[in-house]
């Protein structure tokens, strides 16, 4: 028992204080948080607007289909480009995409983490798109045209009344596709970037032992995930409650 | 598509209809300043359909609706007769339909062609020619009102309230006079606070809708209409939604409004408010309107049959 220990304590110092490869991990874990804020930022503007474009068309289809007009053409192929996006980003891995983004599209960009942020924002966009509409969706339709019938045009109403809405119905979702994207990230270590899995892994790479770097990684993420889930079921509980 | 007369709204042979469903079937009218039209008729008759046609919250299937002498349906130019008059078509056609029509004199024939044209949908943008084009544009400049212009005009109130939930009382209250307006902060609050004190709801203005009750709401949804300073208010069946206890006081406050002299449409199944308050009851069936009276004439002697039936009902 006594050996175990010691064992134990030795690989912690082999593979933590030793070179203060601790370090490692905080730097890594750092990075990990900067690409999924910075992506789910991203990620919502897209969103917004997709969902925006794409609810816009399926609301006002029938009435502007029948008159036509420039409008109604820009409109279709904004939809059509958004229903484009959705199906490539949502029909393919998230890997390949960042692979495509770092040595295809932006071959020629030094920045990595850009690249990155870029490349899960552009990836969380397609799945906060659909959770928007949905939540446009479920906004009580008298809301909309109360705003219409005081004299906002079809933006102002979006704009002031349907989306503030939207955003407290899909909060505690748009949360869940926040630690959908943490985890996701953990592939950015593909295109060279120090995320907190790739830390752990030049960790194994350099003291040949496995166990502790990548079991202390899969407890940082689960930590964030499990405080952050916390977090959203609290939510969840206030806005049912308030109820405004 | 005339534009003499005076009334705050009218209506021109208005159809509306949801796919086969031909829920209205023709309904002129018109609304003057100052009156109050009560809008009576069974369920599903397209009362509610009427009233949303009126600021296109629906968008009419044929017809024309005006508010204060300013179209608000979209203009369809090719169907004024001086538009049709310049076209091509109309130059090409007429030798050939004089013929057909040898008895009539050159005005009267004119005026058939015209209606000709305008009941085949004949004329074609693309051949009609550049004076026809000028004068469609002028006709558009000079008839039609933005719909958001004109719905800043009309004020609406829904069965379901609809008050914007993510804002509180106050808010609700301004942000249309501040936004569309261009009021600022200080005239647009101190005018909601007024506004609700005449309407016995000083100390709500900081609560939000989901807090207050049916009749409050109601009433907070006429004020927010009213911030506005529309010419002419809409209701829609505005004590439909109510318990019963809470009915008497919203239909206080829209009598009142009514006192003030404020143009309204009232969709209501409320025969005591249309008695006292109404300038002219309107029976609506079928899509079409059935009867219209003064209050006293037409609960007194109803003409047409459906109508005394619908009353023997209701009353
Ligand atoms: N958006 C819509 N789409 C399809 N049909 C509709 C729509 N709105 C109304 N209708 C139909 O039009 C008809 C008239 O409806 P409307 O709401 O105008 O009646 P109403 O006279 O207001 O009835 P109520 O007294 O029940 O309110 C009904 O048959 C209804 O089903
Ligand atoms: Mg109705």
């Amino acid at each position: 028992m006594k050996e175990w220990f010691s064992d134990l304590a030795g690989q912690f110092r082999l593979n933590f204080i030793d070179g203060d490869r601790w370090t490692w991990l905080l730097e890594g874990f750092k990075m990990t948080l900067i690409i999924t804020f910075f992506a789910t930022l991203i990620g919502i503007l897209i969103g917004v607007v997709i969902a925006t474009v794409r609810s816009t068309y399926d609301k006002n289809y029938e009435s502007m289909k029948k008159k036509g007009g420039i409008g109604f053409r820009i409109l279709s192929f904004f939809n059509k480009i958004c229903g484009l996006y959705l199906t490539v980003i949502r029909g393919t891995p998230v890997v390949v995409q960042l692979l495509i983004m770092y040595f295809i599209i932006f071959a020629s960009s030094t920045n990595s983490t850009m690249v990155a942020i870029a490349s899960f924002g552009i990836n969380s966009g397609a799945y906060v798109a659909e959770i928007f509409r949905g939540g446009i969706m479920s906004v009580d339709k008298g809301q909309f045209e109360a705003g219409r019938s005081l004299g906002f045009n079809y933006i102002q109403t979006m704009i002031h009344i349907i989306i503030p809405q939207m955003f407290k119905i899909v909060l505690p979702t748009l949360c869940n596709e926040f630690i959908v994207l943490l985890k996701e990230t953990s592939v950015a270590g593909y295109v060279g970037i120090r995320d907190l899995t790739k830390a752990g892994d030049l960790i194994r790479g350099r003291t040949f032992s496995a166990f502790m770097p990548l079991i202390a990684v899969a407890l940082i993420y689960l930590a964030v995930v499990i405080i952050f889930t916390k977090l959203v079921a609290r939510l969840e509980r206030r806005l049912r409650n308030s109820d405004h | 598509m005339t534009t003499d007369g005076n009334a705050l709204i009218r209506v021109d042979g208005l159809y509306k209809y949801f796919g086969s469903n031909k829920v209205l079937r023709g309904i002129s009218a018109e609304i003057d300043k100052g009156e109050v039209v009560v809008v009576i008729g069974p369920s599903g008759s397209g009362k509610s359909t009427f009233l949303r046609c009126l600021n296109l919250l629906e968008e009419p299937t044929y017809g024309e609706v005006w508010l204060e002498n300013r179209l608000v349906t979209p203009v369809d130019p090719y169907l004024h007769p001086e538009v049709i008059e310049k076209s091509k078509t109309f130059g090409k056609m007429l030798p050939s339909f004089g013929k057909e029509h040898p008895s009539l004199g050159e005005e009267e024939l004119k005026a058939a062609l015209i209606a000709e044209i305008k009941s085949k949908d004949l004329l074609n943008e693309k051949h009609e020619g550049k004076a026809c084009k000028a004068l469609m544009k002028q006709i558009y400049k000079e008839n039609s009102i933005n719909i958001n212009l004109a719905r800043q005009k009309i004020g609406m109130v829904f069965q379901q309230f609809n008050l914007f939930a993510n804002l509180t009382i106050l808010d609700n209250i301004t942000i249309a006079p501040m936004k569309l307006l261009g009021m600022g902060k200080k005239e647009a609050r101190e005018r909601a606070v007024d506004l609700l004190g005449r309407v016995g709801l000083p100390d709500k203005a900081d609560s939000y809708p989901s807090q207050l009750s049916g009749g409050q709401k109601q009433r907070v949804a006429i004020v927010r209409a009213l911030a506005m300073n529309p010419d002419v208010m809409l209701f829609d069946e505005p004590t439909s939604a109510l318990d019963p206890e809470m009915v008497g006081e919203v239909l206080d406050v829209m009598k009142e409004l009514a006192k003030q002299g404020m143009t309204m449409v009232v969709v209501t199944h409320e025969m005591g408010f249309a008695r006292e308050v109404g300038s002219r009851v309107m029976f609506i069936d079928e899509g079409v309107i059935m009867e219209e009276n003064t209050p006293d004439k037409f609960f007194s002697e109803p003409e047409n049959p459906r109508l005394r039936d619908f009353l023997s009902k209701v009353l």
